[in-house]
């Protein structure tokens, strides 16, 4: 072993605590950044594998049945960048839910195709546990997407109820495949169900037709799809875009890998947080200890060493640590990354990721390596600085004969204080190091606190920036129901506090400035919202005025004031735009009109929804049934209540339900009345139970789609904080002990001269307040501006102030509790020992 | 004979290094009494220095009391005897030791502070306490690597001094000073005696001990012989010299 190498070895072993703490640091970073970059190569392989694997057409339109026209796949194969066309039947609904295994009923939008259609758009293999006999005993089996299993908990031959309305269909799980179509919370899943089970569900959820393309892996993207829904309306006349469901290739390509790889990256932001506290860390260890040593480094040079091999020592030291910990991080990263890997199929809802790259991991223990090498060659060549003879005189020279910083003899208050402050400027460029750190940490806690709050508030925080109302249910109504006379009448029952007819995702405008098709949300008048809140501007007033989502008047470069032309079936107007609303629903197409707005340019517009507010404490789940009860009912309820056992009286009513179902569905009428007779009994009844259509739960559809990503976002963002916290202390650990070991004699000195070792470690503790101070504002500052930059696009994200700055003194107390308990060897000096050197 | 300020009772100090057990105080009762300049001498490795540091709670005794008046602090925490130090004692150490980091000014504040509440009082009494040891204004700023040796310790007792202690300790004041330096920090000491202030000194240096008035020599951890003076400069120097060179004499010096 050469004696440059003993050197740092025995450098090594006189600071334990500062090695192993600092080969911790970088063991993270290495395990953070090489575990991310070894998995994020395998992760982004999970879209192109899953298409592969499935043969999935890489873009889909649901255009509404009665919309649809065989002509349409034509229309779509002239376009040059189409490449393969199909279209198949499928049913979807927003207002299905299921039983959860809780027995507690969950919304979930969902889609139905049978087998058959299936295998014409994909060839995904059922893959299921289930032999082929228990399959076919199964009553009404139902194949799912992986993520029933893998997410939710779901296995073959498991039983799960779906719920439409107040109906609810039992079918047994056979087993699960891969699809890239309806895979996600979000927009729902797909179920393959039998042909008599898509029969009876097809009386009641909407008929669409999935019309698929392939278009050279995503040439055409949105323009191409926009362009053939106009093509198809033109050709129809039929507004094609009402009750559209769509999703093109780069969607989602998007939506399979973003939030892994999002995921991954915060993993490498944090990484580089650590490492830059690392480089601080060295750079101060380094200078303290050449400070601390500059005798015996005097003594090695006077002795024959050249400076250049002082350097290499530290250089050698450093990287001997930064070795330990690339080597453990390089084997966490072995173990780590297959579960990133299957972290991110989880998240992606694939089953198919790519093998991790064992190259980035060995590239990043290389690059941490050099970079950990050069931050301590660059900091130890001060050595040069010192002579022999002035090392001996413990570098006289670097002694500041300067300005005095707080003179003694000026104290007012407490003299710890003074003399923290006084120490606080003696090491003022080491606290800029110090400062850099804990900004770095302080901004991480502050903008994952801020993000972590916002999810965390349960969803009522997400609920006031969706741009959607959050009533309590959203009643869809039936094409020839009156929403005015409807909503009036609901506001007769006791349990219901309001009732606000506007507009559901039949009718779709287009801007035609920038062919942009949007979903309007139309109001009689917008004071009667309570969660739809200009982030700037007002509500629209007038007939000629609309207000945009955040998202679109960002991308698009709108601003209150401008005016913008709306078409509907090559009608077109011109309207204000006297608002912008945070909205995060609805795919960035929420449109803010009056229903006067609606009527300008579609004159048959009328409600088709209608928004209840519950009293306090009535049940919504439970008002539900209630409500479906008496105007929810539908042609396949009356045709499945035929009570051909009742009583004579239940069979008539039976039958004129039954009549009148069909007479609303058929023909149009909106309101029949029957009164029949029959011996001096007289049964009468209307039209005014299947008035809805659909009742929906908003605010358990959020849960639903965001609540497992609310709580990733919690857990992440607690990580993180817990991360900066463990930083933070430990870089505190550090500096305090070199502070110490730095200025031993004098704190010796000063227990000498009466001063106790708490008020020491008081006084040691106070030199890094400034510091703190300082980072935890800057830090904060930074934050809260990093989150307004980073939510503006989905609108105004509130920050609260107040919980901000208990957060901030938190942090403070945190920091100097950390740099006191820090201090704590400052007990172990003996003033004995001192003036016995 | 003045009253007790300071007193052991079978004062013990032993260390231990590598296993083995060395006794350096054995059993040491002795008396320090209020307005003495107390002497200690002793030959290299005696145990002088351990024994001041035992008497002013700079360190523990192994077995043993020290009683500071009638308090006993041989059993005070480390945080207890640093309070007891700043309220009670004044050092002046043979390698000064001033805190290198601060001017001469904060470095005799420091001391100060540590005791007393800052006031224009107190600035004063620094002020004048540093002229009179003849340290002059414009070497208040100074450094104490720019200062001289002999600057550096009448700083140093400016430092002990400033907080009015009870007593004062010295371990070899002059040790590391040229003669003229010497001299003038002997002085300052003999000023502070005759004023009334105690003092517990050790030095090997005959010269030095000479400004004391009481002499006590220790061998091997034990007190062996005790010689009392006349106070400083009320005596013949040459007659004081040869009394206490014979006292050394007999103790085996």
């Amino acid at each position: 072993m050469g004696k440059i190498t003993r050197l740092s070895l025995a450098n090594i072993k006189k600071h334990k605590f500062e090695f192993i703490s600092l080969l911790t640091l970088v063991m993270v970073c290495m395990l953070l950044v090489g575990s991310s970059l070894g998995a994020i190569w395998g992760i982004r392989n999970i879209f192109p594998n899953v298409m592969e694997k499935t043969g999935s057409y890489e873009n889909y339109i649901f255009i509404l049945e009665k919309n649809y026209n065989k002509e349409y796949e034509n229309i779509l194969k002239q376009h040059s960048e189409v490449e393969t066309v199909t279209a198949v039947d499928t049913l979807w609904s927003m207002n299905t839910g299921y039983i959860d295994k809780n027995g507690k009923e969950s919304a979930l939008y969902m889609a139905f195709i049978t087998a058959d259609n299936e295998a014409k758009i994909s060839k995904s293999p059922m893959d299921s546990t289930l032999s082929s006999e228990e399959i076919a005993a199964i009553e009404h089996p139902i194949y799912a997407p992986y993520i029933l299993q893998d997410s939710m908990g779901y296995k073959a031959g498991d039983t799960f109820d779906i719920t439409y309305g107040t109906r609810k269909f039992s079918f047994t799980i056979a087993g699960f495949y891969e699809t890239m179509m309806f895979n996600e919370m979000i927009s729902g899943l797909k179920m393959i169900v039998s042909e008599k089970d898509y029969h009876i569900l097809s009386g009641l959820l909407p008929k669409y037709k999935a019309v698929l393309y392939n278009d050279n892996q995503g040439q055409g993207g949105y323009e191409l799809m926009d362009s053939f829904l106009e093509e198809c309306e033109d050709y129809s006349r039929m507004d094609v875009k009402s009750g559209l469901v769509s999703i093109t290739y780069g969607d989602m390509k998007l939506m399979v890998t973003s939030s892994a790889e999002l995921l991954l990256n915060l993993m490498i932001v944090m990484a580089v947080i650590i490492f830059i506290s690392v480089v601080v860390i060295i750079r101060y260890r380094i200078a303290n200890d050449i400070k601390e040593q500059i005798v015996n480094i005097g003594i090695l040079e006077a002795l024959g060493y050249t400076s250049k091999e002082i350097t290499r020592s530290y250089v050698i030291e450093y990287l001997i640590m930064a070795a330990g910990g690339v080597l453990i991080g390089t084997g966490g990263c072995f173990l780590l990354t297959p579960v990133l890997l299957r972290m991110g199929e989880l998240i992606s809802a694939h089953r198919g990721c790519g093998s991790s790259n064992p190259l980035m991991i060995f590239l990043t223990g290389i690059v941490i390596l050099v970079l950990v090498g050069m931050t301590a060659f660059i900091r130890a060549r001060m050595v040069r600085k010192y002579p022999p003879v002035q090392a001996f005189r413990k570098g006289q020279g670097d002694h500041r004969f300067g300005r005095e910083f707080f003179p003694l003899r000026k104290t007012k208050y407490n003299v710890h204080l003074r003399l923290a402050l006084k120490g606080f400027f003696q090491n003022f460029k080491q606290n800029i190091g110090l400062t850099i750190c804990i900004t770095i940490s302080a901004l991480t806690v502050v903008f994952s606190f801020i993000i972590s709050s916002f999810f965390g508030d349960g969803l009522n925080t997400i609920a006031s920036i969706s741009g959607i109302e959050m009533s309590d249910l959203h009643l869809e109504i039936m094409p020839y129901a009156d929403g005015d006379v409807l909503a009036d009448e609901l506001e007769e029952m006791p349990e219901i506090r309001k009732a606000t007819p506007t507009s559901g995702y039949n009718t779709l405008i287009t801007i035609s400035d920038f062919n942009e098709i949007m979903l309007p949300v139309a109001f009689s008048s917008f004071d009667e919202t309570e969660n739809i809140f200009p982030m700037e501007g007002r509500f629209p007033e007038h007939d000629n005025e609309i207000m945009l989502n955040n998202q679109i008047a960002t991308v698009k470069k709108i601003k209150v004031g401008d005016s913008l032309t709306l078409e509907y079936l090559n009608v077109k107007k011109s309207y204000l735009v006297t608002g912008i609303v945070t909205s995060v629903t609805n795919g960035n197409m929420n449109l803010y009109i009056t229903e006067d707005g609606m009527k300008r340019i579609n004159p048959t517009y009328k409600p088709d929804v209608i928004e209840v507010y519950l009293e306090e404490g009535i049940d919504a789940q439970e008002f539900r049934k209630t409500l479906t009860e008496k105007y929810g009912r539908s042609l396949s309820d009356a045709a499945s209540s035929k009570a051909e056992n009742g009583t004579y009286e239940e069979r008539i009513r039976a039958e004129a339900e039954q009549q009148i179902a069909e007479l609303m569905a058929s023909n149009g009428a909106t309101h029949i009345e029957y009164s029949i007779r029959f011996g001096d009994t007289i049964i009468s009844g209307n039209s005014s139970n299947f008035v809805v259509s659909a009742i929906t739960n908003m605010g358990e559809i959020m849960r639903t789609q965001l609540g497992s990503s609310c709580t990733a976002i919690r857990i992440v963002t607690a990580v993180f904080m817990v991360i900066s916290a463990v930083v933070v202390m430990i870089i505190l650990f550090i500096l305090m002990e070199s502070a110490i070991r730095r200025d031993r004699r004098e704190f010796g000195i000063m227990k000498g001269l009466g001063y106790t070792s708490r008020e020491l470690m008081f006084q040691l503790a106070c030199r890094i307040v400034p510091s703190a101070v300082f980072s935890v504002i800057i830090g904060t500052v930074i934050g809260v501006t990093m989150t307004d930059l980073l939510t503006s696009i989905i609108g105004v994200v509130k920050v609260n102030i107040p919980q901000v700055i208990v957060l901030d003194i938190v942090m403070l107390i945190f920091c100097f509790v950390c740099a006191y308990v820090g201090a704590r060897k400052i007990k172990t000096i003996s003033v004995y020992e001192l003036m016995t050197e | 004979m003045n009253s007790s300020i300071l007193h052991t009772d079978k004062l013990c100090k032993t260390f231990s290094n590598g296993g083995v057990q060395q006794h350096v105080i054995k059993n040491l009762d002795l008396e320090i009494y209020k307005g003495d300049f107390t002497v200690i001498m002793g030959s290299s490795g005696s145990g002088k220095s351990t024994l001041l540091y035992a008497l002013s709670g700079m360190d523990k005794p192994t077995l043993g009391n020290v009683y500071f008046g009638e308090e006993d602090i041989s059993n005070y925490s480390n945080d207890e005897l640093a309070v007891f130090r700043r309220n009670h004692c004044g050092f002046v150490f043979q390698s000064i030791y001033l805190l290198d980091n601060m001017n001469v000014f904060d470095n005799v504040m420091t001391a100060a502070l540590a005791l007393q509440k800052n006031s224009p009082q107190l600035v004063k009494k620094a002020e004048e306490l540093l002229k009179k040891v003849g340290i002059t204004e414009e070497t208040w700023k100074k450094y104490p690597n720019q200062l001289s040796g002999g600057e550096r310790q009448r700083v140093g007792i400016v430092r002990a001094v400033i907080n009015e202690p009870q007593i004062l300790f010295a371990d070899e004041p002059t040790g590391s000073l040229n003669s003229a330096s010497s001299t003038d920090v002997m002085d300052i000491f003999t000023e502070l005696h005759s004023k009334g202030q105690s003092i517990v000194m050790v030095t090997h240096d005959i010269k030095t001990a000479l400004h004391g008035n009481r002499v006590i020599f220790i061998s091997d951890g034990t007190v062996i012989g005790e010689y009392e003076m006349p106070l400083y400069n009320t005596d013949d120097l040459k007659k004081r010299r040869e009394g206490l060179q014979s006292f050394l004499d007999r103790m085996g010096w």
